[in-house]
């Protein structure tokens, strides 16, 4: 084999290797770009005044988006209420306290319940959550209390998983020195272990947020829909990514254009994340 | 005789304050505490439980019926199967993987095998995590305006794989990277050894050692395109008669599909049912690919076991 020639074609395979890593910072460009130009006429010929009102009327030229953003607040904040407590209790139960044949069971279980289609889970919602919360409250069923439901049980995988390796990022020897101070295990937990992956639980947390904040179609098979503020929690409104799936189809010019800078409130909400969990992973390292 | 001295270590720690009396208020703290956390496991694995049962329980019989898998789909009339949406499925996962695995694969060995860690490493995981990031309906109407409209492709196949491809980056960039990761360095440095340059080094040696990693990655993402539908409906389709041939077909995956029954199937008298049934088939196909990749890694990881043994 010619030498020059295995340097050079090396050299060849380096440049498309590095042209093909690229593609995922091109990637990431191109949507901030297009979702960015594709909402400047809402932005400019809507302006601020009429976006950030709470009346939505295409017909009228009325493009507040206040309500779904309030429904995307709500919704998430629903969600990680009820997925915060059961991921924390599950890792927690993985690193601590399973016996070994019961945690391979709940790990593999939170691995199929990550990977359960959301359109899957929705339909859950529709044919047997809403319903359910229809008889029990004497309402449409639909909803905030819907919606934060499901968004808790599909952002629980995302948790679990996180905060599991944060947990198990804990030397052992500081459980072994506070259980040799005679604590107890829950002690142990509590003042030790929780303290000291806090960083990592935090991450998967914004992660399991990102999540609730993303997810489309589970929600808009649950929560109604209206583009009104929701009454209770079982009345239907609607949220940021629900509104776009809806209404993306059958829109044109402004209506589109609001449509995306929905979806442009939704990447700098997503992008804030990818830089608060940057800032909450950078520092500290265990001292062993 | 142990307890006390426990306490005895305890009240040195403390600085010499008396050890703490309400030892069985803790210890009562304690057994409530294990109990909280294992119901909470437990609630989380029933709700899994709850799902499966439920969307088999209402779709199984459906899904499991011959005339439905392979029926044709009606718009007007009750008795419809979903045939063209299973095949749009899957053909739509072979059309993003056949796109999306050269890509991530190169990515993935250009990070572990050529890059130094410094500005580009770092700037390509950050465009990584931020696209993981991205809400899939944003990748929705991102590939609706980019593939459907500006490229000219219009509802098609092409324009949904081309779409998920940017999706699943992240992950199979991530799940590539660590089965080349997870190759010892002694491979490496033996090839090196011998004279191989980098490029020969990865095409025999540690390319063949990572494919059983890189198919599971490949699998598992195969099970999310297959479950994805926000980022379809508006790029590939939701509703179709015939079974898409051509690339720049529409299609309409099963999820998509399920969607539309929700939004305007209402003009199907039976669309609770073919919904549930596709929902039973989705369901099903998505466990059996998670079945799938632990075979995988499973047989592999027997094999280099034995290898390990002759080594």
């Amino acid at each position: 084999m010619d030498k020059s020639s295995s340097i050079s074609r090396e050299w060849i395979v380096k440049k498309i290797l590095f042209v093909l890593a690229m593609m995922a910072v091109l990637g990431i460009v191109l949507i901030i770009v297009l979702v960015t130009k594709e909402s400047i006429p809402a932005l400019t010929k809507v302006g601020p005044f009429n976006l950030f009102s709470t009346t939505w009327n295409p017909k009228t030229g009325d493009y507040g988006i206040v309500v779904f953003i309030v429904g995307t607040l709500l919704t998430t904040l629903g969600g990680l209420l009820i997925a915060v407590p059961l991921a924390l209790g599950t890792a927690l139960f993985l690193t601590q306290m399973a016996p070994q044949r019961m945690g391979t069971l709940v790990t593999r279980g939170v691995e199929i319940l990550a990977g359960i289609p959301s359109i899957v889970i929705g339909w859950i919602g529709f044919t047997l959550l809403v319903p359910l919360l229809a008889a029990l409250t004497r309402s449409a069923g639909t909803g905030i209390l819907a919606a934060s439901i499901i968004l808790g049980i599909m952002s629980m995988p995302t948790i679990t998983s996180i905060a599991r390796d944060a947990l198990e990022t804990v030397p052992s020897s500081y459980k072994q020195a506070s259980i040799g101070l005679g604590a107890t295990r829950w002690q142990t937990i509590w003042h030790v272990i929780l303290p000291a992956a806090r960083p990592g639980l935090l991450v998967a947390v914004i992660l399991g947020m990102g999540r609730a904040i993303g997810e489309t179609v589970a929600v808009a098979l649950v929560i109604g829909p209206a583009t009104t503020f929701p009454k209770s929690l079982t009345t239907p409104t609607h949220t940021l990514t629900t509104k776009i799936l809806m209404e993306m189809g059958e829109s044109s010019g402004l209506q589109r254009s609001v449509l995306f800078a929905m979806a442009f409130a939704l990447l700098l909400l997503s992008m804030g994340m990818i830089l608060t969990v940057r800032l909450a992973t950078r520092k500290k390292e265990f001292a062993r | 005789m142990n307890g006390t001295r426990v306490e005895a270590l305890s009240a040195g720690y403390a600085g010499g304050r008396p050890a703490p009396r309400h030892e069985t208020k803790s210890k009562m703290q304690d057994s409530v505490a294990t109990i909280v956390v294992w119901s909470l496991a437990m609630l989380g694995l029933s709700a899994l439980g709850v799902i499966i049962v439920a969307i088999l329980w209402r779709g199984l019989a459906t899904a499991l019926n011959p005339a439905f898998i392979f029926g044709e789909p009606q718009a007007m009339k009750a008795g419809g199967g979903i045939w063209p949406m299973i095949v749009s499925s899957f053909y739509l996962a072979a059309l993003t993987i056949v796109i999306s695995l050269p890509i991530g694969v190169g990515a993935a060995i250009y990070m572990a095998e050529f890059a130094k860690e410094g500005k580009i490493t770092k700037l390509v995981r950050f465009g990584a995590d931020s696209l993981s990031t991205v809400p899939s309906i944003v990748y929705g109407i991102f590939g609706m305006m980019l593939f459907v409209v500006y490229f000219g492709f219009g509802y098609s196949l092409i324009a949904g794989a081309l779409t998920l491809t940017i999706l699943n980056l992240p992950t199979v960039m991530r799940t590539s990277e660590e089965a080349l990761k997870a190759v010892p360095d002694s491979y490496r440095e033996a090839s090196m050894g011998l004279g191989a340059n980098r490029w020969y080094t990865v095409k025999k040696v540690i390319l063949p050692c990572a494919v059983p990693g890189i198919t599971t990655g490949a699998i598992l993402t195969i099970g999310r395109i297959i479950g994805e539908s926000a980022a379809i409906i508006y790029t590939v389709g939701i509703f179709v008669k015939k079974i898409p041939l051509s690339p720049l077909a529409p299609g309409a995956p099963m999820s998509a599909n399920i969607w539309h029954m929700y939004t305007e199937g209402a003009l199907v008298p039976d669309w609770l049912r073919v919904a549930s049934g596709e929902a039973a088939f989705l369901l099903l196909v998505v466990l059996a690919l998670n079945l799938l990749a632990r075979l995988v890694s499973w047989l592999y990881r027997r094999k280099t076991r034995t290898s390990d043994r002759f080594a």
